[in-house]
């Protein structure tokens, strides 16, 4: 290839995979124009590119050209192997010797492939290696500049692409399921005084004439037992349907300056006792530099209660809770974060501990983390969750910093 | 206490025939109405003590009875209930003048004390 027709094909590739990365229709379509293309500029017999899964730690392949099945076959590399043996991002390794260099697994098949040069490209975006680029080449030769230069800019770009398009699939899971607590939220706002009064009354029925036949009943019988059940029961239904219009009641959070860690402190001498009872210990790592926010004092200090008291009951007798406060300064927020050592919440349960009526406790309305969730929301604030099973949970909860009361934004 | 007139203006007849039960073992008259219409009727005709009064009508809001009610008989006694109870229809209902508010479902005891705590001054 002469040197105007090489700069001409790799800028028609760096163009393809530019075009493919901002189409961004899909992340497989990228990584096959990246492979082909790589292939084709370079001569070579074929590349592959493989991606970091983060919950497996491996590198996975995820995109190949050229290469035979069976040689495709040999699937997953951990990256523990990788990294030790490529430690430099946006690097060029050539490989010749296959069968003695470390980082060439499966030397046989690969001479078998007919391949004799190896080009390692980790893809890294701030020394994080997200991926691996690895040519393969039919002949040992030596590399231009131009190449080496082409090779790094793919490395490059298709880099920046892994990480734009996690960070856009988080934010997209993020979106959806706000939105869907956003919509369940409402709906169950609109029903929630419609059900409270159809459940009610016929509960203020059954409530009138049961405490009034156990008193007509002889002390003692079966009938009385069962009476009381009955009383008791209702009585139940009753504190739910309560529970439910808490939660749905569009009650607007009434706020003011206020330091979070008062807050805080607070709850925690409202809980106190009760995690004495347990034996659980609470560190309190407040920030000594916490700046105040316009918050609803109780509303949030009902939040912090509701997970404080989730955490206790998730650890056993002797175990730890830590509450800590901060300060995010660069997105302009503060932050509360309660975590235990505690069981931990099953993957399975994830999407659904924000709903209403969702628990795994056995008295539980379910209604306590939907109901903070509300209130947080109502303060344009956030709180997340991230758990393991057995290992505990770390809820966090965000409020953003107004310093202003919102009389004084409206004058303005 | 002395025995008193009550009306019972709810749409539920469980309510009603329960209200009945409870009241009357107490040595009390007892009287009801399904709709608000036919309970302001009952009260034109007859005279009574208490009201008490549901807050949901099929065919009137409890408020607007409760407002004509209190307008029309100052020192008529009336404690409302309610299937939906919200701090803010408490606070209402207790300016429109409502002597004391009962949350759906209620116990036998609860009702009998209400009552009698609202015409203990009577």
């Amino acid at each position: 290839m002469t040197s105007s027709a090489s700069f001409e094909s790799y800028f028609h590739v760096i163009r393809d995979i530019i075009s493919a990365m901002h189409a961004l229709t899909n992340l497989e379509d990228v990584f096959d124009v990246v492979v082909t293309k790589s292939t084709e500029a370079l001569n070579a017999k074929g590349t592959l590119l493989r991606v970091l899964n983060k919950e497996t730690n491996r590198f996975e392949v995820r995109a190949a050209a050229g290469l035979g099945e069976r040689y495709l076959s040999k699937g997953t590399v951990s990256t523990e192997k990788i990294l030790a043996t490529l430690s430099e991002p946006g690097k060029v390794y050539i490989i010749t010797d296959i069968w003695n260099a470390p980082r060439v697994e499966y030397p046989q098949q690969t001479w078998d492939e007919g391949i004799r040069m190896l080009l390692d490209v980790p893809l890294a975006v701030e020394d994080h290696v997200t991926g691996l680029l690895r040519i393969y080449l039919s002949e040992q030769r030596d590399l231009s500049a131009d190449e080496l230069d082409f090779i790094q800019t793919i490395a490059m770009q298709c880099a920046c692409v892994i990480d734009r398009v996690g960070l856009m699939e988080r934010q997209q899971s993020r979106f959806y399921r706000l939105a869907s607590q956003v919509e369940k939220g409402s709906s169950l706002g609109r029903m929630a005084a419609g059900i409270a009064h159809e459940i009610n009354n016929p509960l203020a029925g059954i409530l009138l004439y049961s405490s009034n036949l156990s008193k007509k009943v002889p002390k003692g019988s079966p009938l009385e037992e069962g009476l009381n059940i009955i009383i008791k029961e209702t009585q139940r239904c009753k504190t739910i349907i309560q529970g439910l219009l808490d939660f749905a009641r569009e009650q607007e959070p009434e706020r003011f300056p206020v330091n979070v860690n008062d807050i805080v402190s607070s709850a925690l001498g409202i809980v106190e006792n009760e995690f004495h009872l347990r034996h659980v210990r609470i560190h309190k790592e407040l920030s000594q530099d916490m700046m105040e926010t316009l918050l609803d004092r109780n509303q949030i200090e009902q939040v912090v209660i509701n997970l404080l008291l989730n955490a206790l009951h998730a650890v056993e007798d002797k175990g730890r809770v830590i509450v800590r406060s901060g300060i995010n300064e660069t997105e302009q927020k503060i932050y509360i974060e309660i975590s235990d050592n505690g069981c931990g919440i099953p993957p399975e349960n994830m999407d659904k501990i924000f709903d209403p009526f969702f628990s795994t406790k056995a008295n539980g309305t379910g209604l306590g983390l939907a109901v903070s969730c509300g209130i947080v929301r109502k303060h344009k604030g956030d709180i997340r969750v991230t758990s393991k099973p057995n290992q505990g949970a770390c809820f966090i909860v965000e409020f953003p910093i107004i310093s202003d009361a919102p009389e004084d934004e409206e004058r303005r | 206490m002395k025995p008193l007139n009550v009306l019972v203006i709810d749409n539920e007849d469980a309510i009603c025939r329960a209200c009945h039960l409870v009241l009357t073992e107490k040595g009390h008259q007892v009287d009801y109405s399904k709709t608000g219409e036919s309970g302001l009727r009952a009260m034109a005709r007859d005279s009574y003590h208490l009201v008490l009064l549901d807050m949901k009508l099929p065919d009137m809001d409890g408020m607007d009875i409760l407002r004509d009610l209190k307008k029309r008989m100052p020192g008529l006694k009336v404690i409302v209930m309610t299937g939906y109870a919200t701090l803010s229809n408490a606070v209402q209902a207790m300016k429109l003048g409502a002597t004391d508010y009962l949350c759906k479902p209620f116990t036998d005891d609860e009702l009998t004390d209400a009552v009698e705590k609202a015409c203990s001054t009577l």
